[in-house]
């Protein structure tokens, strides 16, 4: 609602263009935005999860569930549900209104990546070290994997002519990377020899596959409207390819082909990419730099550098472009915190008295006829009151994009996340002033679960540790 | 804070802001444009019925809260606790204790799980409303009085205005400010929260009422009457697209904050002197609900106004004896409701019954006549002594 208050021309930039703050809790590996933007996931070194509330900067809550680090997050549709994955071979659903894990899912290898349905918080695909990638239904208990083909698809003619040694090769591909479409119709896989498939989820077949580069596929990614696609390579070479077709019914995979529209690179300081991200529209591609401190952005319609985002004084890895509004965040790979680039609000200051006036140059000022004219104050007081007349409307509610709407899920605000974490043990008194946090009594009662809900179900199980009256010290 | 406390300067050096209305009944403030509104074709009278009288508080009641869920009624007191009544059992269900001086202003959480109370020891406490707890830390920065409280939509957010002339933005989660905001020269007597959260309202008694985006911190936009009479609360409408700001010169104003115009004056109570706060309340058919604005006044009465037409709907005469701090309104799917807190340390609830048949007041004789009812301050209801007739009393004064 700030929108009709707020100086047009700071509501038409896209793009971020200076660093604005940063978030820590712990050394941060992995991050993404919420699809409603008002939260930022972290994953962590150390294999916690954490929320930041981008509104207050705060953390909403902590996830305990993994032992390694974090490689992947995904949100659910609705941002209720949210998907890590993990170095410790594992991938948990978590249900973020009370923090409890809906399913933990084991593989036999690392994880890389692990994606969401778009539509079906109970599915998803993931990619794993040296081996093939999978299908998890995780609608029951039990997982029920299915596991995908790294191969690439070959028409019979390319079947017929293979040679053993290209059967072979074909054969000893894996897949690095593996997200969902847009629409959940098509999963769309990168390998390790630069190949790009396009996978039937409901078969589990491979329909089309195109060889974009000689080097390993690094990262996929979608605009949110999922009609254009980046590709991150080893070859130190960004690609995007528009998706338009894919969602067609009449989709005909045997004329369908993926065209490359941009290639990004520096041919100058030959600079390999770390991570990629699109702006929430698609216009803009965001990218971080190995073993360099800024953020390059190029404009997608043109398909120019416009922007160099000056960083940190570290190399930054994961980074994420905001949903909806012209931020940024990034991890540095040093430090673990998050930054964030966005725009700059002046103050203006004509806002704080209403007969202030912001003027480019000297005006000479002309009084109003009546200006200085001596009324009476019940005739003026009498006046006013009669121009009153017009109709106002204080209850009807204009729908707003971005908007929390009634019905929708939205996360409980918890009172003693920072509780129990050695690190946040130490709080902020005054500038360059810090104590070890005070431990209090537990307020919240059993019904509002603290941190996880698996901590809890342990605690009420153990019913060690959280009988004890009177204050509990952490370390 | 006592109601001692709570008293504004009272700006006698005005006179065009004294003379006003003072004299005026209602609905003799119809101004000649009036007379070309055509009313909506509902009816345009209310007639709110005491059920309930909650007995309890020692001092005065300075602040009534319905819980956004209307289940609780939570008031506070300068005898510096909260008191916790549950509207449907009648009930008094719990008495907030830890504060170490006069309370001014409660909010309620959006999930009505918890309750946020601002005080004159200058902190801030958050209470299980379920419980009745206190929240082991209390949110600690403010220089002086906390007078003026509300939660953000999302129940993250906590912004509060102090008499130490800043707004301070609070993290809930981790009860420290956030933010401080410079935003006047004088005590800040009201803060709000716009509906999605991204805009803040302040007003003081330096006249002025501030605009902040509350993402960055900067003021968009400073609203002036001028008469420049103290304002003592102000509140967002339903849809957020107005303020509506209690000033010191027996005026409520409506004010478009984006173009920064006063649309509406409600006038006719008399508030010269106390910081009174009120609400927005709704009216009429279901699919095809109006606004009204309630305020209390210094005279012990509840006023009602239409938020169009500026005509006053109902005058609860003797609501209270003395000022009237607080009001505030529910509207239920059965009935609609409205709580006051006034200075004789009563929290009094009551009731407009949409549907006739199912009674909560056996007070039969409303429904037949009351398509009939003038306007003219007479008919019962509007003046009779309100306090009389088939009411609850519900007394938490025992040993608590």
């Amino acid at each position: 609602m700030n929108a009709s208050l707020i100086d047009p021309a700071l509501l038409a930039q896209d793009c971020p263009e200076a660093l604005t703050g940063s978030l820590r809790s712990g050394h941060s590996t992995c991050i993404r935005f919420s699809h409603r933007g008002d939260l930022l996931a972290s994953g962590r070194f150390d294999g916690t999860v954490v929320l930041f509330d981008l509104e207050t900067n705060g953390l909403a809550r902590k996830l305990r569930g993994h032992t390694a680090q974090i490689q992947s997050l995904s949100w659910s549709s609705d941002d209720r549900y949210l998907l890590s994955s993990s170095q410790d071979c594992k991938a948990i659903l978590w249900d973020l209104k009370d923090g409890s894990r809906v399913r933990t899912v084991r593989f036999e290898a690392p994880v890389f990546i692990a994606d969401l349905h778009p539509k079906n918080h109970l599915l998803f695909v993931a990619a794993l070290f040296e081996e093939q990638p999978v299908l998890v239904d995780i609608s029951t208990p039990d997982p029920v994997k299915q596991v995908l083909t790294s191969a690439p698809h070959r028409s019979q003619i390319e079947r017929d002519n293979q040679t053993e040694k290209q059967a072979a090769q074909d054969a000893k591909q894996t897949t690095t990377v593996i997200i969902f479409s847009a629409s959940g119709a098509h999963i769309i896989a990168g390998t390790n020899k630069g190949w790009v498939n396009i996978i039937d989820p409901n078969t589990c077949q491979n329909l089309y596959s195109v060889r974009l580069t000689t080097g390993v596929v690094i990262l996929i990614r979608l605009t949110a409207s999922g009609k254009d696609m980046v590709v991150n390579s080893s070859d130190r070479i960004i690609r995007t390819i528009p998706l338009r077709n894919l969602s067609s019914p009449e989709l005909d995979f045997h004329n369908f082909k993926l065209e490359v529209e941009h290639k990004f690179q520096d041919l100058v300081n030959r600079l390999s990419w770390n991570c990629i991200s699109f702006s929430s529209t698609g216009e803009y591609l965001a990218a971080s730099t190995w073993m360099n401190h800024d953020i390059y952005v190029w404009e997608r319609g043109h398909g120019s550098l416009v922007k160099i985002l000056e960083g940190p004084k570290e190399e930054l890895s994961i980074i994420d472009w905001h949903p909806h509004r012209p931020a940024v965040a990034a991890v540095g790979v040093d430090t673990g915190r998050v930054y964030m680039w966005s725009i700059l609000t002046p103050q203006r200051w004509s806002a704080l008295a209403p007969d202030f006036v912001e003027i480019e140059e000297n005006l000479e000022y002309i009084e109003r006829e009546d200006e200085f004219d001596i009324q009476p104050p019940e005739e003026l007081h009498k006046r006013r009151l009669d121009l009153e007349d017009e109709e106002v409307d204080v209850l009807t509610i204009e729908p707003m994009k971005n908007e929390h709407e009634p019905g929708q899920f939205l996360m409980p605000v918890l009172l003693d996340v920072q509780n129990s974490d050695s690190e946040d043990d130490i709080v902020a008194v005054g500038t360059g002033q810090f104590r070890r946090k005070t431990p209090g009594q537990e307020w919240l009662d059993d019904s509002q679960v603290p941190g996880s809900g698996d901590e809890a179900r342990r605690q009420t199980n153990g019913a060690s540790s959280s009988a004890q009256p009177g204050p509990k010290r952490k370390r | 804070m006592s109601a001692e406390d709570s008293e504004l300067r009272p700006e006698s050096s005005r006179p065009n802001s004294r003379d006003v209305d003072s004299g005026r009944s209602g609905f003799n403030t119809t101004s000649p444009s009036e007379r070309y509104y055509t009313p909506p074709p509902e009816r345009k009278e209310l007639h709110y019925k005491l059920t309930m009288t909650l007995m309890g508080h020692k001092k005065a009641v300075t602040m009534v809260k319905f819980s956004p869920d209307g289940k609780k009624i939570a008031s506070c007191s300068s005898d510096a606790t909260i008191k916790i009544w549950d509207v449907e059992a009648a009930r008094y269900e719990h008495t907030l204790e830890g504060h170490l001086a006069g309370i001014s202003t409660i909010a309620w959480a959006p999930d009505s799980t918890m309750i946020a109370s601002g005080s004159d020891d200058k902190s801030i406490r958050l209470w299980n409303a379920r419980t009745g707890r206190a929240h082991p830390y209390p949110c600690l920065g403010h220089h002086n009085y906390v007078y003026s409280i509300a939660f953000s939509p999302k129940g993250n957010m906590i912004v509060s205005g102090s008499y130490d002339e800043a707004v301070f933005l609070w993290d809930v989660r981790a009860a420290r400010p956030m933010r401080t905001l410079p935003a006047h020269s004088d005590p800040v007597s009201g803060v709000d929260f716009v509906r999605d959260g991204t805009l803040i309202v302040s007003c003081s008694s330096d006249g002025l009422i501030r605009l902040w985006d509350t993402a960055t911190g900067q003021c968009l936009r400073t609203l002036i009457h001028e008469d420049n009479a103290p304002v003592t609360s102000v509140r967002f409408s339903p849809n957020g697209k107005y303020v509506l700001a209690w000033a010191l010169d027996n005026s409520i104003r409506l004010w478009n904050y984006v173009e920064g115009r006063c649309m509406k004056t409600y006038t006719g109570h008399k508030n010269e002197k106390f910081s009174l706060g009120g609400s927005f309340g709704v009216y009429g058919p279901r699919d095809n609900r109006s606004a009204f604005v309630a305020s209390g006044d210094e005279d012990g009465a509840v006023w009602l106004w239409d938020v169009g037409s500026k005509v006053m709907l109902q005058k609860i005469e003797k609501a209270h004896e003395g000022v009237v701090f607080s009001v505030d309104t529910y509207s239920g799917p059965e009935c609609d409701m409205i709580v006051s807190g006034g200075d004789d340390n009563a929290v009094r609830v009551w009731v407009q019954k949409e549907t006739e048949p199912n009674t909560m007041d056996s007070d039969g004789a409303r429904p037949a006549k009351e398509a009939e009812h003038v306007p003219d301050g007479t008919a019962d209801g509007v003046d009779g002594d309100a306090v009389n007739g088939d009411v609850e009393m519900v007394d938490a004064s025992g040993p608590q």
